[in-house]
């Protein structure tokens, strides 16, 4: 079957883009497609609704780590897998009908990252875990932009929240997680990720007509 | 007179296998629940509390939990509502 449809991973400034990793479905190309001020980061696929296995996410989120490392690139929104177009047209038919959201987008998270934090209980352990929560958010509050908080999906999570983070204040984001993990090491794991591009501070709804 | 006293004593049987019936469908087919559970396990694999082997197993217990329970759902649309 032909790679004649196009997989989007987000939208940058307009930029060339040319990758040498793996994207989704293991795709060897990725390029990006432009619309006047934007480009979207794309790979070739042959399938509308590719699978999210582990490798297909992984990768999704790799490509975005990558274009985000890049010195040319100070933004990305990142389009959430699954999103695939069937060639070109569609494509920048929705970079143009959103072209306006899309732009102010870019600007307001110009010049940040997001970083995520899960704070998880060790078993048989009896914590003041709102305490801890509000301890923890008044020590990240000063060196991050904005908090989203995500649910506790497991009983052993004290705390799972996002922060998006201006790259200049990475440093001291990094210093005040070290600050936390000394702190509550004993009774708690700490699990710091990122950086990703901004999932949970994009809210953007795209018609799309693929 | 007799049919009266019966229905009196037959109704809060009947009342209580209509919801001890709709707890179990609740439970059977909590859709969000699973996929809390299949986080967890992903989360205790990330922080290294379940070996590889255990969590690929879990996962792919609970991916087919998910499967059956929307399919389920979807069956009984429209008569079955998950209250968390």
């Amino acid at each position: 079957m032909a790679n004649d449809h196009l997989y989007t991973y987000g939208v940058i400034e307009q930029t060339d883009v040319e990758l040498d990793i793996d994207g989704v479905d293991r795709a060897e190309r990725l390029y990006t497609v432009d619309y006047r001020t934007l480009s979207a980061v794309v790979s070739d696929i042959d399938t509308l609704e590719p699978d999210e296995t582990d490798e297909n996410i992984r990768a999704h989120d790799e490509v975005l780590q990558t274009v985000m490392e890049r010195g040319d690139v100070s933004a990305v929104v990142p389009m959430r897998f699954g999103m695939v177009f069937k060639s070109v047209r569609p494509l920048k038919n929705v970079l143009r009908s959103s072209r306006s959201v899309l732009s102010k987008t870019l600007r307001d998270i110009d010049g940040t990252i997001e970083l995520g934090l899960k704070l998880v209980a060790e078993e048989d352990v009896t914590l003041d875990r709102e305490a801890i929560r509000e301890d923890v958010s008044d020590r990240l509050d000063g060196v991050s932009l904005e908090e989203s908080e995500n649910g506790l999906f497991s009983d052993r999570l004290v705390l799972n929240c996002s922060y998006l983070v201006s790259r200049d204040d990475r440093e001291d984001f990094d210093a005040a997680i070290a600050e936390i993990e000394s702190t509550y090491g004993d009774s708690l794991i700490v699990q710091y990720t990122g950086p990703w591009a901004p999932y949970n501070f994009v809210d953007i709804e795209i018609g799309v007509d693929r | 007179m007799t049919f009266v006293l019966d229905d009196l004593l037959i109704k809060p049987w009947v009342s209580l296998v209509k919801v001890l019936r709709s707890t179990a469908i609740e439970e059977a087919y909590d859709v969000e629940a699973i996929h809390d559970e299949i986080k967890e396990n992903q989360l205790l694999y990330e922080i290294g509390e379940r070996p590889r082997e255990e969590y690929e197993q879990r996962r792919a217990d609970l991916e087919l939990e998910l499967e059956v329970a929307e399919k389920a759902r979807e069956n009984l649309s429209g008569r079955v509502e998950v209250k968390r």
